[in-house]
């Protein structure tokens, strides 16, 4: 699809005021800075954490760092999206197999997954293994569960015309049951995407020797302050670029769908 | 549904004991390192003489007190802005933002700056926990605000009701069930948000007394704590549903 410049325009321009209390914020920490009513040691001027931003991007620390969080991250993440949009499908289809998973899966869903991160670095050692195994877990528990509610929910209409034109049981998920979750699937793969970072992060600060989150322990530990809001910056803005990247692909996939563009408009906020 | 009748649901109770099986025999079978995999029976008695030497309940009395009070400041500021951002516009361009970058960030990432300000005790804790809280009750409240059906705002107009009785009589209570719901997602953030904190930061609690316990290679404590963070989340969760449906059923569709 084309984007028209002027709606580029016009969007820019909504973004900038919708983003202008940021620019407040910084001024007034700034002004809370340089008049002294906080500690320096405490909260770095807004100028000392840009300089040391620029210094962490120009110098790769950055860029290094953050390809390992996200590499891990985006491993667990796919991994488990794709074993979780399988189990999710499987539970809908076979009763059976629901009665048997269902306890494990609530056991499971209930566990706060940063728990498992101990258990994991006990099993794989430091390193990528015991990251990639942490996000996975997290990133499957919602990709099941939506999953399984999308499925279920598929109007049986749709289930019965697709079978009266001739769908095999076999051509049945993927031509009828998945599409018709993909909203589901979605706001599961929203959640997910938002546990894969977390998982990361906290994986790194427990039991890790490089990623974002070790960076930003390291900077806390060793009193780099401006250092270490820097980085915590670059994660939020990292975090915010994925989600609403996330949110974009959902909107223009789902244009077919009715609940779409209300929906949307809901979550925009 | 007939077949729900059955006393005994056989078929989860059967996947459960299995696992429970297959992780004990291939424990005593030697199949890994039992310091990898302790059998559940060692787990089991490990769980008993925790609790019963206190270490357990302290930790976990600390760690739900930690979690608790972060959710309840949290709840209370998030319900509070939710409400004003649906009230005055100036309130949402002012909050909006915030909300925005906040609310898919990593909030464990922030750890560091919370020790920073508020030391290494319960306090950096439950503000962390408040802060990982906060955006999506925000954004419960403020959804839930904004969609209370015109018609009840109407009828409550057109019986003589001024603004603010409105908001209190009519658009708070049609938020309530819908806020609760926030509230069931903000608790599994709570304790997830408390043990990564205590795991990292230290201080006691469940999640310091389990990465000791790794540290120290005393896997039977590892698994113990791990099972009872799991029924935790599970009855805190449940206590919720059944509140839910007994005391908010009326917003069921």
């Amino acid at each position: 699809m084309l984007i028209r410049p002027e709606a580029v325009s016009a969007g820019a321009a909504r973004l900038i005021g919708r983003m202008s209390p940021l620019v407040l914020f910084i001024a007034l920490w700034y002004g809370a800075c340089s008049s002294g009513l906080v500690n320096s040691e405490f909260l770095p001027t807004p100028t000392k954490v840009a300089a040391a931003l620029a210094d962490l991007v120009s110098g790769g620390e950055i860029a290094r760092n953050l390809f390992v969080t996200l590499f891990r991250a985006a491993v667990g993440l796919g991994l488990g999206s794709i074993c979780g949009i399988w189990i999710g499908l499987m539970m809908a289809r076979s009763e059976r197999f629901k009665a048997y998973v269902t306890p494990i899966v609530g056991g499971t869903y209930s566990l706060p997954k940063s728990a498992l991160i101990p258990l994991f670095a006990l099993w794989f050692g430091i390193g990528n293994v015991t990251a990639i195994a942490a996000v996975f877990l997290a990133c499957l528990l919602p990709m099941i569960v939506n999953t399984y509610h999308g499925v279920v929910t598929t109007p049986k209409v749709l289930v019965w015309s697709a079978q009266a034109l001739g769908t095999t049981d076999r051509e049945l998920p993927s031509q009828v049951l998945l599409r018709s979750a993909m909203p589901d699937i979605f706001t599961g793969l929203r959640i997910a995407l938002g546990f894969s970072f977390v998982l990361a992060i906290s994986t790194e600060m427990i039991a890790s020797t490089s990623g974002i989150g070790k960076l930003i322990f390291l900077y806390g530990e060793n009193g780099t302050y401006d250092y270490m809001f820097a980085a915590i910056a670059c994660i939020v803005a990292v975090a915010f670029v994925a989600d609403r990247v996330t949110l974009l692909g959902m909107h223009r996939l789902l244009r077919w769908h009715e609940s779409a563009a209300a929906d949307y408009e809901r979550r925009r906020l | 549904m007939p077949q729900k009748s059955v006393l005994i649901p056989w078929r989860p109770v059967t996947s459960v004991v299995l696992l429970l099986l297959v992780w004990e025999l291939a424990a005593r079978a030697k199949l890994t390192p039992p310091l990898f995999l302790p059998p559940f029976s060692v787990v089991a008695d490990q769980l008993c003489r925790s609790i019963a030497d206190g270490s357990l309940t302290n930790d976990l009395a600390l760690s739900l007190a930690r979690a608790f009070g972060g959710l309840l400041v949290g709840t209370a500021t998030g319900v509070a802005c939710g409400l004003v951002m649906s009230r005055s516009r100036f309130a949402e361009w002012l909050i909006d933002p915030f909300v925005a970058l906040g609310f898919p960030a990593p909030k464990i990432a922030f750890l560091p700056i919370f020790i920073l300000w508020f030391g290494i005790g319960s306090s950096s804790k439950i503000l962390l926990v408040a802060f990982a809280c906060i955006f999506p009750v925000v954004i419960g409240t403020y959804n839930a605000a904004r969609s209370v059906g015109r018609l009840f705002v109407w009828s409550a107009l057109s019986l003589g009701s001024n603004r603010r009785s409105i908001f209190f009589h009519v658009i708070l209570p049609a938020c309530y069930p819908r806020i609760f719901t926030t509230f069931r997602i903000a608790v599994p953030v709570a304790l997830i948000t408390t043990f990564t904190a205590e795991m990292v930061a230290g201080g006691g609690g469940m999640g310091a007394t389990l990465i000791y316990s790794q540290r120290f290679f005393e896997s039977p404590t590892v698994f113990a704590y791990i099972v009872v963070m799991m029924c935790v989340g599970l009855v805190l969760d449940s206590a919720l549903l059944s509140f839910q449906r007994r005391f908010l059923g009326w917003a069921e569709n």
